[in-house]
């Protein structure tokens, strides 16, 4: 520990020593699992992080009645770990011995950023990730211009590039001194994305001071209020370093909003400045973000428009002389072969029951037209809260009301679990806000106001929304070819008004 | 007693394994033959000495009786392999084909009506999966284009190219206060948008691949040099691509150096820099790309050295 605590502006350490009698140390390590705490333990004690996460080592005067001796060297520590590794116990055990044993001089905020993603990988739907959009800005061209409204360079072909070190650098820049930050970055395994993590205290010092909550009554506090903040890059599943399509944060609002204001700043560089516009997408699954905010082919062809993307079609190159099978009657040839007798017998049973498996199977059609390879109950890209405001006239057009009183009661039949058409105040009032923020940019192409606009609000809520739409489609409920677009899920949105049938704003998504 | 039966169990488990692989192995074989089967049949499909016999017969038969029957079933599924061979051609030979899509949105635009494109991209002497655009009418009383939807990878400028080529019709009467470029209504240009689009797709297409030759070419070399030099050799360990773009390449030596090299769309080198111990190494830096203007130059020497 520096001797000297001076008020500064620079970041905290990675090897600043956390008290483990500060409760928020306990905390973060008892959320963990047994096995992952292990292995991450282990992790800490490999001879390359000796730096950051330095165990106590016999060596100076020690008392003959202590519970957790210290060991002799790191490989005596290593192999009592991998010995708990290998026997059964309790969780209690491992933290009672890094807290009182090993570490109790300390836990280092690198230590505790690690068990912190850690608890993430564990528990991936633990955070709310909200997507947002960079876009390049217009370089003023005089200096009345640097001083109006920012304007977006539409025809700018150059793509943000992500650099981690120097996003950093930029962004400690624009934290202001009274706060204090540690940065920590990770590339979590098998998604291609860059995760930063952000831990941010009160304090103006970026020594133990800053941690310590023995000095003063004030001091206790500031690691109470400290907040953590994740914002993910998404990069090429090939490529080391991103560019980026859109970036995400979790986690605490009002820093949020610091945060989301100091991005940009961060990104921009001398002539060439950026700006982060919300997505309209915020859901609590990682994959889901990727696949329509990564990298790849999918971000603007989703639902139906996926088999247009997808990659496992072989026989899509122009080489192929094999007549393809259109998408939808792949299913029927092999059907056809296998179920060959099976189908006889159903023709000369019943019609009624001939009928049923008809229209069944020309339901399963038509959600594989709809949906397309996407919205797969086993995918693991579930969004669990959509929100649509419909905007349009009640009466004017009656297939369009149909459609909206369809999706109702698909809202309450989708997932019995947690729907009930919310009511929560907190909540709505966010989403309102949302609604009018995406009303401003949009053109106005408003019609009669003579005609009935009910508010007609829908909330679909479950552990895989639109799954359960096309569950709902394949099982004949929803009427798959009335169903307005935006239940597909295409529009690669989360909350949105409805004019006409269609979301707002995003008729060319991915733009 | 033991020992015979579990030696039973042993010769039991290895027959019904034999038995598994060669299950295994017929169904692999039933599936090369229908595979197999299928081509033939396209080809014959299309044979003109088979069309011909085809076409006389049905004659005949539409002059006899009423119904066709699979002659003329025939001869349909004949025309569309026609059609389709005759589609592949232009495919591979325009590499920008247009085609029409139902957007299955009840409330779609335009009653529905997309217009497709499709760019075929060639990457390692085979082509890779189209990259598809969609567009529709999406304005009233205006026959203007927008992108609808699309598969273009988002390092690719899509959103600039659409708004430069394809730029949205000027609302009449005061539109003007959001942009002050708009005086007059700017012209879409859809064949200019597509060709500015495939020469994105194709150059992105080119860096992606001579970054990943480059890649196996360093490794094929460190593999087979591991067993000849010594640890001494300071030897390439890896070049990988550093941003989406694959414009920036990143390159590391075996002695912790780190460099990064720099190209542009079309794979021309723009700059390097090397990191080493002791500050910049321009040595090293040098030393790779020496007198080189293209990136493709440097495959030549990593293969030849």
């Amino acid at each position: 520990m520096a001797r000297l605590s001076v008020p500064t502006t620079a970041r905290l350490p990675s090897s600043l020593p956390v008290e483990t009698s500060n409760s928020a140390v306990v905390k973060l390590l008892n959320r963990l699992s047994r096995p992952s705490l292990l292995s991450m333990v282990l992790d800490w004690l490999d001879p390359t992080n000796q730096s950051m996460c330095p165990p106590l080592l016999q060596g100076r005067d020690d008392d003959d009645d202590d519970f957790y001796p210290p060991a002799g060297s790191l490989e005596e520590l290593r192999d009592i770990y991998s010995d708990m590794q290998q026997r059964k116990g309790s969780k209690r055990e491992v933290v009672d011995r890094i807290v009182e044993g090993d570490w109790r001089n300390g836990v280092t905020l690198y230590q505790l950023a690690m068990a912190d993603i850690q608890y993430l990988y564990d528990h991936p739907g633990s955070l709310k990730w909200t997507a947002y959009k960079i876009q390049r800005l217009k370089t003023p061209s005089s200096e009345d211009g640097a001083e109006g409204p920012q304007k977006l360079d539409k025809e700018c072909l150059a793509i943000p590039r992500f650099h981690p070190s120097t996003f950093v650098q930029n962004l400690q820049a624009e934290v202001l001194p009274d706060v204090k930050a540690h940065y920590n970055l990770d590339r979590p395994e098998g998604m291609p994305l860059w995760l930063l993590r952000i831990f941010i205290l009160d304090s103006p010092y970026n020594t133990g001071l800053a941690v310590s909550n023995r000095i003063g009554e004030r001091a206790a506090t500031s690691f109470d209020a400290s907040r953590t903040v994740y914002i993910a890059f998404p990069r090429r599943l090939a490529a080391r370093l991103p560019s980026t399509g859109a970036t995400t944060t979790g986690e605490s609002k009002s820093l949020r909003a610091l945060i989301v204001e100091g991005i940009p700043k961060a990104m921009s560089r001398p002539r060439e400045r950026y700006a982060l516009r919300p997505a309209h997408l915020s859901t609590r699954n990682l994959a889901e973000l990727l696949h329509v905010k990564g990298a790849g082919r999918t971000n603007a062809a989703g639902g139906g428009w996926s088999i247009y993307a997808s990659e496992n079609q072989r026989t899509d190159s122009p080489l192929n002389p094999v007549l393809p099978t259109p998408p939808l009657s792949d299913e029927d040839a092999t059907e056809g072969l296998a179920g060959g007798a099976r189908k006889k017998r159903a023709l000369s049973t019943k019609t009624t029951h001939d009928k049923y498996q008809q229209e069944a199977k020309r339901a399963r059609l038509v959600a594989q037209a709809r949906f397309g390879d996407s919205a797969k109950a086993d995918d693991g890209k579930g969004i669990e809260r959509v929100d649509i405001l419909v905007e349009d006239p009640f009466a004017a057009v009656t297939g369009e009301r149909r459609g909206g009183g369809d999706a109702e009661d698909v809202g309450e039949d989708d997932d019995t679990s947690s729907q009930q058409h919310k009511r929560t105040k907190g909540r709505r009032s966010g989403v309102d806000l949302a609604f009018e923020r995406g009303q401003d940019g949009d053109e106005d192409d408003g019609g009669d106001a003579r005609d009935w606009k009910p508010q007609v609000r829908l909330t679909f809520h479950g552990s895989h929304v639109f799954a359960g739409i096309r569950q709902l489609v394949e099982a004949g409920i929803v009427d798959g070819e009335r169903m307005p677009g935006w239940m597909t899920g295409e529009e690669g949105v989360t909350i949105g008004a409805v004019r006409h049938g269609r979301i707002r704003g995003y008729k060319g998504s991915g733009l | 007693m033991s020992s015979s039966r579990s030696r039973d169990e042993s010769l039991d488990l290895s027959i019904a394994d034999q038995l598994d692989d060669e299950i295994a192995s017929l169904l692999a074989q039933v599936e090369s033959l229908k595979k197999e089967l299928k081509i033939q049949t396209s080809t014959l499909m299309v044979s003109e000495p088979t069309r011909k016999l085809l076409q006389d017969r049905s004659q005949k038969r539409t002059v006899n009786s009423l119904d066709s029957g699979p002659v003329a079933e025939l001869l349909k599924k004949s025309d569309e392999q026609v059609a389709h061979q005759q589609q592949c051609l232009y495919r591979s030979c325009a590499s920008i084909t247009a085609l029409k899509i139902r957007d299955p949105d009840p409330n779609a635009v335009d009653g529905g009506n997309v217009l497709g494109l499709r760019f075929e991209v060639m990457s390692k002497a085979r082509f890779v999966r189209p990259y598809y655009v969609m567009l529709n009418r999406p304005y009233p009383n205006s026959r203007h284009l927008r992108v609808h939807r699309h598969t273009v990878p988002p390092c690719v400028p899509l959103a600039g190219l659409a708004a430069r080529h394809l730029p949205a019709p000027k609302p009449k009467g005061g539109g003007a206060n959001d942009d002050d470029d708009g005086e007059f209504q700017q012209e879409q240009d859809l064949a200019r948008f597509a060709r500015a689009l495939r020469r994105e797709l194709v150059r992105y297409q080119n860096r992606i691949g001579i970054v990943g030759d480059l890649h196996n070419a360093v490794e094929l070399k460190n593999s087979q040099a591991s067993e000849v030099l010594d640890d001494d050799t300071i030897v390439i360990q890896t070049i990988s691509p550093a941003d989406t773009e694959a414009k920036q390449i990143s390159v590391e030596w075996s002695d912790g150096k780190a460099g990064r090299l720099i190209i542009d769309d079309d794979g021309k080198i723009v700059k390097m820099a090397v990191q080493g111990g002791q500050g910049q190494d321009r040595g090293a830096a040098r030393d790779l790309i020496g007198g080189y203007m293209h990136i493709e130059e440097l495959m030549g020497r990593l293969e030849g050295t």
